[in-house]
């Protein structure tokens, strides 16, 4: 496949590499679906990070609650998942993807009180259906998508120097 | 006084420090460094916990506190002591009698913190009731836990309530109130509070949230232990019994967790004590997960202040006698509420500016820099055995990781990568000969 860069031809594995070359920072991160014991850890390890490089203090808290919800969905509603943290130079991107239920409607799913979640995550305090509203408001974009019995991919942006309160 | 000595809480006695790396390891900030087999404070980095203070088994760590032979400067000297005062002494000594005892020891007037905590606490409920919004609220009682969100998770600052601690409270009440009955100057009057806290000389010179403090010094209640002993066993009667109105059990309950909140009507609280629960729970108040709790009590030391570094009593002795004492005194609300909401509306209670975060410096200045920096730091600790065992100085090999990549260290500190390259120098030696 080719893609047109400027006035050059490149093919799509070097506009990958252009793409990647603005990566300062990646790194993944395991999410196990239905372990609560562990559960929360990965966005506990991103914003560690996030610390150490010096990232604002009100992006760390955005980022921090993003993170949190989509790692619990991903323990709630998928056998497994990976939660990829990308550092640019003006913005951060967290990938999480899962292999799961699937969501069935999106558009649904987003709306503030929509939980399919079961009485026992209830009882340990999940379940009000904020998740993914918390996560879109603390996202400068949010890109979801989702194949039913396959799993559900989430993409977080925030930039780096705008503000969102 | 040094600068040291103003702007932190504990030194290290180089004298009797033998560098066993106990306070390194204990340390939740990893501010602690051993060189030359003597411990060092990275100043920069303490909070102030007195972790260090609590398990050294030198007693090399030392406090810096007000000594009582300092009063003097002051012409009117008032003591303050934190209930937990009360359950140094034994399970039949009375909150009175200690004060009596207390204020033979040298200050013109004494007076009950107790009363002040119950008041504290219906501001905050006040508070509660006015604010919705973000949750959970966070108590601003412990400065340890102040400094800590300050500098760990400064994006929680905005959750500590914006109300001062009793111990400000009753200082700024009494210094008004002496001064007009008395007709002396604000400043001739000297406040001390006995604490149990290595902390709170620091958040007296170096207050977060104010211009400056309404107290004038801490003194530890293990360095004025004695002396209260020996006059509560010499005394044959109980003094100066109905001198100071009555003791609030709701008040003496904020010595230990769970105390701010025993008296308010919320139920949906949640109390933590010592440093690495705090930790934990703070860590989940900064992912949004505790949104549903109203408010969060976090004392640094295990158990609360009764567990503080500078006690003399066991917590647990001490935990059995505060709730004695609230039994004794009951949950009886003592303050009018009307008059705490008036006060609450003066904003007596309020701070004068909110609690500001401090983060802890990034690896770099500049970003880039700081990310090449974690990099080599993760290429470093792969050459590291991971055993934490200290002897390169640095409290775990993460941290030694660090200090090579922060030009603080070099690699060779390390006895397993020296010795490493040690043998298989003598093992080359040996093939060749
Ligand atoms: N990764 C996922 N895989 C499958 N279904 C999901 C996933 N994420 C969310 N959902 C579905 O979308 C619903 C809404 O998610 P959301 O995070 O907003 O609320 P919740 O997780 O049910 O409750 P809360 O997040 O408040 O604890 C979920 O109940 C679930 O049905
Ligand atoms: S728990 Fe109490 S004694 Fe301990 S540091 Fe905090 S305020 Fe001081
Ligand atoms: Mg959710």
């Amino acid at each position: 496949m080719l893609m047109v860069l400027g006035h050059h031809l490149r093919t799509k594995n070097e506009w990958d590499r252009v793409m990647r070359s603005e990566i300062l920072f990646q790194q993944k991160f395991k999410i196990h679906g239905g372990d609560f014991v562990n559960a929360g850890e990965s966005s506990i390890k991103i914003r560690n990070i996030l610390k150490e490089i010096g990232i604002d203090t009100d992006i760390i808290r955005r980022i921090a609650i993003a993170a949190y919800e989509a790692e619990m969905n991903v323990v709630m509603f998928a056998q497994h998942g990976t939660m990829h943290l990308l550092v640019y130079s003006n913005k951060i991107l967290l990938k999480v993807a899962d292999e799961g239920q699937g969501i069935e409607n999106i558009e649904l799913a987003m709306q503030p009180g929509f939980s399919t979640a079961t009485e026992e995550m209830r009882e340990m305090g999940f379940g009000a259906g904020m998740g993914l509203p918390n996560i879109k408001k603390n996202a400068d974009v949010l890109n979801i998508t989702s194949t039913v019995g396959k799993g559900t991919r989430l993409e977080i942006n925030i930039n780096l120097n705008s503000k969102n309160d | 006084m040094t600068e040291v000595s103003t702007l932190h809480s504990v030194k290290i006695d180089k004298k009797t420090c033998i560098g066993c790396v106990t306070c390194m390891k204990a340390c939740p900030t990893k501010a602690i460094r051993v060189r030359n087999r003597k411990a060092q404070i990275n100043y920069e980095r303490c909070i102030d916990c007195g972790e260090c203070l609590r398990v050294c088994p030198y007693n090399a760590v030392v406090p810096i506190t007000t000594s009582p032979a300092d009063l003097g400067r002051f012409k009117y000297k008032i003591g303050l002591p934190s209930p937990v005062l009360y359950s140094q002494f034994g399970d039949n000594i009375m909150p009175h009698e200690i004060l009596t005892v207390l204020k033979e020891l040298g200050f013109d007037h004494v007076y009950d913190e107790a009363l002040v905590c119950e008041m504290t606490g219906l501001a905050i409920e006040e508070y509660l009731d006015k604010n919705k919004g973000l949750r959970p609220i966070i108590s601003s009682t412990c400065p340890v836990v102040v400094r800590l969100i300050q500098r760990l998770f400064p994006s929680i600052c905005k959750l500590i309530v914006p109300i001062e601690p009793p111990r400000e409270i009753a200082a700024k009440n009494l210094r008004e109130e002496i001064s007009k009955e008395k007709n002396i100057s604000k400043e001739e009057i000297g406040i001390i509070h006995i604490t149990p806290c290595a902390a709170k000389m620091v958040s007296i010179n170096h207050p977060e949230t104010m211009k400056r403090s309404f107290l004038d010094g801490a003194i530890a209640i293990r360095e004025i232990y004695n002396a209260i002993m020996m006059r509560l066993q010499k005394a044959s009667q109980p003094l100066w019994l109905h001198a100071q109105s009555p003791i609030s059990g709701i008040g003496i309950g904020w010595a230990i967790p769970g105390g701010e909140t025993r008296g308010m009507k919320f139920y949906n609280y949640i109390s933590v004590s010592g440093v690495y629960d705090t930790i934990r729970i703070l860590e989940d108040v900064e992912s949004g997960k505790l949104k549903a709790i109203e408010y969060l009590e976090c004392f640094i030391c295990p158990d609360g202040c009764v567990g503080g570094p500078l006690t003399v009593e066991n917590r647990f002795i001490a935990k059995s006698n505060i709730l004695r004492l609230i039994r004794v005194f009951g949950d009886k609300q003592r303050v009018s509420s009307s008059l705490v909401k008036r006060l609450y509306n003066e904003k007596f209670f309020s701070f004068e500016h909110a609690v500001a975060p401090k983060p802890f410096a990034p690896l770099d200045k500049n970003r880039a820099e700081a990310i090449k920096k974690l990099k080599l730091r993760e290429k470093i600790l792969k050459k590291l055995p991971g055993t934490n065992c200290g002897v390169c100085g640095a409290p775990d090999c993460i941290t030694f990781a660090e200090d090579i990549v922060l030009g603080k260290a070099i690699l060779q500190d390390c006895i397993y990568v020296s010795t490493k390259r040690h043998n298989r120098k003598e093992r080359h030696g040996e093939e060749k000969n």
